[in-house]
Order: C-alpha cells, then structure tokens, then sequence
C-alpha cells in the first residue's frame, strides 16, 4: 500500500493526520462527524482488483478504516456483524457519470437524492457530470458541489469540471485550478467539443492537469434535430436520426490531436460498434485512449423507442443488435475498461413531451449493477472480478480518485466497501428507485443481482 | 353536446367490440386511426368501401346527430381540417375547431391537458394535427374517446393515404374491390420529412400497387427501401412506368416568401437542396414530362401546390389531374373514418 494514501475520508482530527492533509480540505467529506460503530463482514468472497485477491474471508472495519481482512476474525463485543456467505465483498463500486442536476435543475435531482440513488445501487462514489446552471465551469462551483455533497449526500460525489466557460466551446475554463479544486476529471458532457481548434487546446491544458479529458462524441452539424438512431425505425417512426459516424468522426479526429499531446483521452457512453473499433485501433497504438459503456448500450436497440417512448430517448441513442454485440465484444477484449451509468434524470412532466421535444436521459444508479450483470456476466463475456475492477479500480483510475485510496479493497484503506448478493431476484420497479426521477426503460424488468450492503468511510449507509 | 350521449361516451371503459370493428382487422389500436402501417388490405378496403357508400347522398343517416368531432389542430392546417368538418356535418354532426395550443414552450402538457379537457366535454372523437411525430398515439393513450391523427409531424397522416387510394382507385376504374395490383405509382420529392409520403406508401402497399420514390438523396434516401419502395433519382426515367405521379409541395422558408414571388431561387427547408432551379430541372412535372406517361396515367398532389416549382399549372389544372377527384375523396373517407371510430 502506497504511504501517501489517505486513512479515510472522514474530517481530519487531531488524533487522525493525514498525509493529505491539504488535499482534505477540498475534498468531499461524508456528512457525519460521529464516528460509526464497527463493524465485520463474515465470510464473504472478498474481491479487490487492485491486489487480485479473490477469497473468502472476513473484512473488519472501524473508524472509517479496512482494519484486517482474514478468515475467522475475532469479533468482540459491540461490533456489528454483516454475515456475507455467498455474497462478494469488494471494493464500495464508484460511477464516474452521472448527473445530479444540482445546482439549477433540482426538481429532477439533488445531489441527495442522487446520492440516495447511488448508495442504494451499491455506489460509495459518483462523479456528477458539469452541466448544470449554471455549469461546473469554475473552481467556486466546483467547491459547491463538494460542500453540498459533504452536507446532503450519503456517498462520496466528486464534480467533473467544464472544459468551456458556459460549456459553449468557445472559451477555456482555469483547467488548473479546476484541477486544484479537486476535480475529478475535465468534460463538457452533454455537448461535444465541436472546434477541432478549441479541442487541441482543451486536451493540452487538460494533459498538463493530470486530469483526463472525457468526451462526448456527437459531431453537432450531423445531429440537429436528432431524436433517435439514424435507421429503418427513425425513417418509419418520422423522427430526425442521429447517425453512428457522428460519433465515430469526432473519435477519429480527437485521436489524432490528440497523438502529439497524450492527454488522458476517455470516450464516454460508447455507442457505435465502429467506435469501438476506433478505440480499439488507438489502444493497441499505445494511445492513452479509454472508453466507457452503459447499461442501456449494453442492453437495448432503438426498438425500446417504438411506440414514442421517451423513457428510451438518450443522447447517444439505442442502437441496433450489431453495436450493443460490439459494445459488449469491446468489455469483453478489454477495450472498453470502463462502466458508467450516465445517470439522467428527467422529471415525469419533461418526459411526457412528444417525443421530439423529450429530453434525452434515463436513470441508472439503482439498476446498474443487475443490468451490467446481465449483459456481461451471465452471457459469459466476463466473470464477476473483472465486473467489478470496471466499476471500481478502472473509473477510480481515469478519475486520479485512485489517489485517494478509492476503487481499492485493502488493509489499512478506506473503508469503502460494496456487499452484493450476485443471485438476488428482483424486479425493477418504483419502489426500487430513490432518485426524484422515474425515467427508465427498464421499469418491470425481472433482473438478477443486487447491493445488499453499501458501506461509506466505514459507515453502513444502505442494508 | 347532449345529455343524451354524456352516459354513453363516459364510463364506457371495458371497450365493446363495435359491428365495424367485428368485420375488420383495425389492429393493433382498433379505436383509433393513428396510422396505415399496421394495417393489411383488408383493413384498409373496409374503410374505402365504406366511404364510397357515401357517394349517393341518400345514403348517409344522421348518425353523429347530436354529437361533436373536436379538430384539435396544433398545427396550421386548412384543407385538412375544413375536409373534417364536412366529413362531420355531412354525418349530422357538429365540429368544433380548437387551434394553436402548441405555440409555447409547455407544449407536452398544454396538448395532453387539452386533450383530456375536450374528451371531458363529451366530444365523440378528437382529430389531431400536430407539429410533432408520434402526437396522435400519445394522446390516444390518454384518453378514451376515439383519436383520428390529421398528421403528426413527419410520421403519418392517414386519412391522405386513404384518400390517395381512394382517388386513384377510382381513376383507374378500381373503385369495386380496391385491388391496386398491377399499379405502379412514383412519389416525388421529400419523402423522408413527409407524413403523406408514409401513409399514401402503408395505402398503396397494402392495397397491392408498387412505390417507387423519386427525389434527390436528401429527400429520398436509399433507406426508404427498407418501407419495401423502389427508390430512384431519375424523373424522367420513371415517369413512362407509372400510372400515377404523385407530386409533393416543397417547403420554403417563410422568410424567402418575397424573393418566391420574385421567381428568384428560394432557400429550401429541406437540408441537402442547392437550389430551386436545380429541383426544378431534376424534379418538376412539367407538361413536357408529363406527355411521355402513359395514356392512362394521372397526376396527383396532397395540396397545397406551389404551382410551377413541383407541378406546373398547366400539369395541375390539366387533363391527367385528379387532385380535386382526390379533395372530394377526402371528404368521403374521412367520413368513412368517423362514421366507423364512432359507430
């Protein structure tokens, strides 16, 4: 283990220095100052990526801090037992976009609620995404976001900062300082950085940062007036198409910029099966190219959108069966290293819209963990260990989150811990969702596997 | 409205399977006409077969008497919303016009919330036009009276493909049994953003003809192929092999309107469209294109026409045209569309 890891997240008091010390102060804290009890969890398959320990055993926690993990640990009075036979035991599962709409949008989400979500999907980390109102474009707004996180959200939430001031491509943000503000990453999301000019800028501030650049690729010229996949059903269904090489174009090109640089570069909601070609071809050149998936691109074709509904509008859209085979081939290879939910909420009234004028976004932090399971599990693509470094080690990677002990399960680490129940039955429904929106297509889907147990900074937050 | 049919539109959840509904196969959503798609030749047959009963005059009972058909048109539209108040008052009915709802941002609710308030005042259907695909379906969802979709966006606008079958079944001596096999029928112009398009290709289709769509890539794609059309760029390649032309209207920016009436070249609303001129060389039916059809063949349009840009006035107002035989249909089907919906 790394010396310079952080103990905790928890406020640092005087009995608990912290080597990062001055990185605490703009780091996002949990909300309680009373320490929790401690805490064992039995005989669990414990997972951690990082260390490649894959084993059943107990894992003790107490002040926010792994203290053993081992078999048969002595439990002594007062501790709280979490018996996990059958269940794994990993790292707490970290979602690095999402959106929170907080500040400006909070009749869809609040940071917590959205941080509600999150823990009761099996999330301890979310990194929201910076198009709010007003965008996450300053170092002050980053700090909002991390202060309200400290006081409302039962996870960890870290801001990925705005690329454009306003995220309207024109001018650049204080990269830097966004940096210095504890930004997790640098991301106009909702919008693509259109200027081939403005993107050469952005990537060599954003290398220079540390940070990773995440893109979202949609060519603007190719899409207005997209509502949906450029196909047979947008032509039928008479609703304007988003075609695959508006995605793939703005891959391609960003690349190449980005060969001189090497900025950390990640692809985010991979969509195109081409596109995944695309990054496969960077990688394999040695480029500091990453990508993440979906469920929703994992899982379902532009048909979900039959009928008008809006549930099933999302920017990049549903595709047809030969890019979710591809999307999910590139988790298989390894291409794809990276699982995010793009967590979007919308209100009922904004999706009760004619579908043209829906906004695009579904909801994903409570459903994730069964529906990745679906796609990539049970079809054999991968086994549970790597499903789970995809939503641990890999985004606290691309987010500089494994600074800070993040994505880790390890002696003497944060105390951040994920029990999931790999066989629970269950069925989506309203019931099931804590995020102030209902927008997903996945609404009565029969599903397989669940967070039973989520536990932040040693606190046991959900189960 | 009466009170004497309050009770009987009202509380009538449990659908019951009316006569009209017993002899045709009008699914999936047998209550409403949202579209063609769905429908097979029979479907499609029982409605022209109704409204061509309402040629003879003495033959239409009062049936709507008493009773109110909604227009509720979001978007501007004349033609089509006059056709279905004739269509209503000819069935004894009386139509009222609710217009421009859709004309600020809370377009969604202002629509669905006026949807539900008119089927509250009892109406015997509601006919919607809006600016949006998929429109109609939506507020058929949410309500229980029957919907007749008047054009939704660019998806459908069935009753102009029922009467697009009706009309030209009829100019080619068809009007018994509605068979179309043999026929060979082009559209021309922007299929793609079209809502005629779609239903009249659902129509023709069904009823046996052959599609082919002519237009510049823009407008006709090579996807619409997958609509199981011909698809193909040459006019005057086509025109020899068709029996029918249907022309479309091109959409011009309002702002372009004066320099329109200048006869300079217009900007088009159709992205992918040089010039006016350049379609017009490409793609206008002029006379000279039209003397090499065949004898029999006919000239059709949706309306409104710009006349000399897709049709030239002396194409429109010449013997091949049958685009009034086609406004007089209008008013038969959807007469035929009410009387059924309603029955």
């Amino acid at each position: 283990m790394r010396s310079d890891v952080v103990v905790g997240l928890g406020p640092a008091g005087p009995n608990r220095p912290s080597t990062l010390a001055s990185d605490m102060a703009s780091t996002p804290l949990t909300a309680a100052s009373d320490q929790p009890a401690a805490l064992v969890i039995r005989g669990g398959r414990v997972i951690d990526p990082a260390s490649g320990r894959d084993e059943v055993a107990d894992v003790a926690i107490d002040r926010g801090v792994v203290r053993a993990i081992g078999r048969r640990l002595p439990v002594s009075k007062g501790v709280r037992v979490i018996e996990a036979k059958d269940r794994l035991v990993v790292p707490g599962l970290i979602d690095p976009h999402v959106h929170l709409r907080e500040p400006g949008q909070e009749h869809k989400e609040t940071i917590a609620t959205g941080g509600a979500a999150a823990v009761a999907g099996g999330f301890t980390t979310v990194c929201c995404m910076p198009n709010t109102s007003p965008a996450l474009d300053s170092p002050e707004l980053v700090d909002f976001v991390h202060a309200r996180a400290k006081a409302t959200s039962p996870c960890r939430v870290f801001a990925v900062a705005a690329a454009t001031r306003g995220r309207k491509g024109e001018e650049l943000t204080e990269i830097a300082l966004l940096a210095r503000a504890g930004a997790a990453g640098i991301s106009d999301d909702g919008d693509c950085i259109a200027s081939a000019g403005m993107m050469s800028r952005v990537l060599a501030a954003t290398a220079a940062s540390g940070l990773a650049f995440m893109q979202h690729c949609q060519e603007p010229t190719m899409t207005r007036g997209a509502a949906m996949h450029a196909g047979e059903r947008s032509l039928r269904l008479g609703l304007g198409g988003w075609p695959r090489a508006a995605e793939e174009i703005i891959i391609e090109r960003d690349v190449r910029l980005n060969r001189g640089i090497g900025c950390r570069y990640h692809v985010q909601h991979i969509s195109s099966g081409e596109s995944v070609e695309i990054v496969r071809r960077a990688r394999a050149a040695g480029q500091p190219v990453s990508a993440e998936a979906s469920p929703h691109h994992l899982l379902l074709t532009d048909e979900a959108c039959e009928g008008y509904e809006t549930n099933a509008k999302v920017n990049p859209p549903l595709r047809e069966r030969k890019d979710v085979e591809a999307v999910r081939q590139g988790v298989a290879d390894g291409t794809i290293t990276v699982l995010a939910t793009d967590h979007a909420p919308h209100s009922v009234d904004e999706k009760s819209l004619p579908f043209e004028d829906a906004p695009f976004g579904l909801i994903g932090l409570e459903t994730a963990l069964a529906l990745y399971a679906e796609a990539l599990v049970a079809t054999g693509l991968i086994d549970w260990p790597r499903l789970i470094a995809m939503m641990t080690l890999e985004p606290a990677r691309l987010c500089n989150l494994d600074r800070l002990g993040l994505g880790r399960l390890t002696e003497g680490g944060v105390a951040d811990v994920t029990v999931i129940d790999p066989d629970a039955p269950w069925t989506i429904g309203p019931e099931c969702l804590r995020s102030k929106s209902r927008n997903t297509p996945f609404m009565g889907r029969a599903v397989r596997g669940r967070a039973v147990a989520t536990i932040v900074n040693g606190r046991v937050v959900t189960g | 409205m009466t009170q004497r049919d309050r009770p009987r539109r009202h509380g009538t959840t449990a659908r019951r399977a009316t006569p009209a509904e017993a002899t045709t196969s009008l699914s999936p959503s047998t209550r409403h006409l949202l579209g063609l798609e769905a429908l097979d030749g029979a479907a499609v047959r029982s409605f022209l077969s109704l409204a061509r009963t309402f040629e003879s005059a003495r033959a239409i009972k009062p049936m709507l008497a008493g009773r109110v058909v909604a227009n509720l048109f979001f978007e501007d539209s004349t033609r089509t919303r006059t056709s279905f108040s004739v269509a209503t008052h000819r069935l004894g009915g009386h139509a009222i016009d609710l217009m421009g709802a859709g004309s600020s941002v809370n377009k969604g609710e202002t629509l669905i919330d006026t949807a539900t308030n008119v089927e509250a005042m009892g109406v015997a259907a509601i006919v919607v036009r809006a600016r949006q695909s998929g429109v109609a379906s939506m507020i058929a969802r949410k309500v229980r009276c029957p919907v007749i979709n008047a054009g939704d966006g660019r998806h459908e606008h069935p009753t102009q493909g029922l009467l697009d079958a009706y009309a030209l079944a009829g100019a080619m001596n068809r009007g018994r049994d509605f068979d179309l096999g043999g026929l060979r029928v082009a559209i021309v112009g922007d299929i793609v953003s079209s809502r005629v398009a779609r239903s009249t290709i659902f129509a023709m289709r069904a009823l046996g003809a052959q599609v082919v769509c002519v237009g510049p890539p823009s407008m006709a794609p090579e996807s619409l192929r997958s609509l199981k059309v011909d698809v193909s760029r040459e006019l005057d390649a086509v025109l020899p092999t068709v029996d029918a032309a249907i022309m479309l209207r091109i959409q011009f920016e309002r702002s372009d309107a004066a320099a329109g009436a200048k006869g300079e070249a217009l900007v088009v609303k159709a992205p992918g469209l040089a010039s006016v001129r350049e379609y017009r060389e490409c793609y206008s039916l002029t006379p000279e294109r039209a003397d090499r059809m065949k004898a029999h063949a006919v000239v059709m349009h949706p309306g409104p026409i710009n006349r000399g840009i897709e049709l030239d006035a002396a194409v429109a107002d010449g013997p091949r045209s049958i685009i009034l035989r086609q406004v007089a249909a209008g008013v038969l089907v959807r007469m035929a569309v009410i009387a059924r919906l309603c029955g």
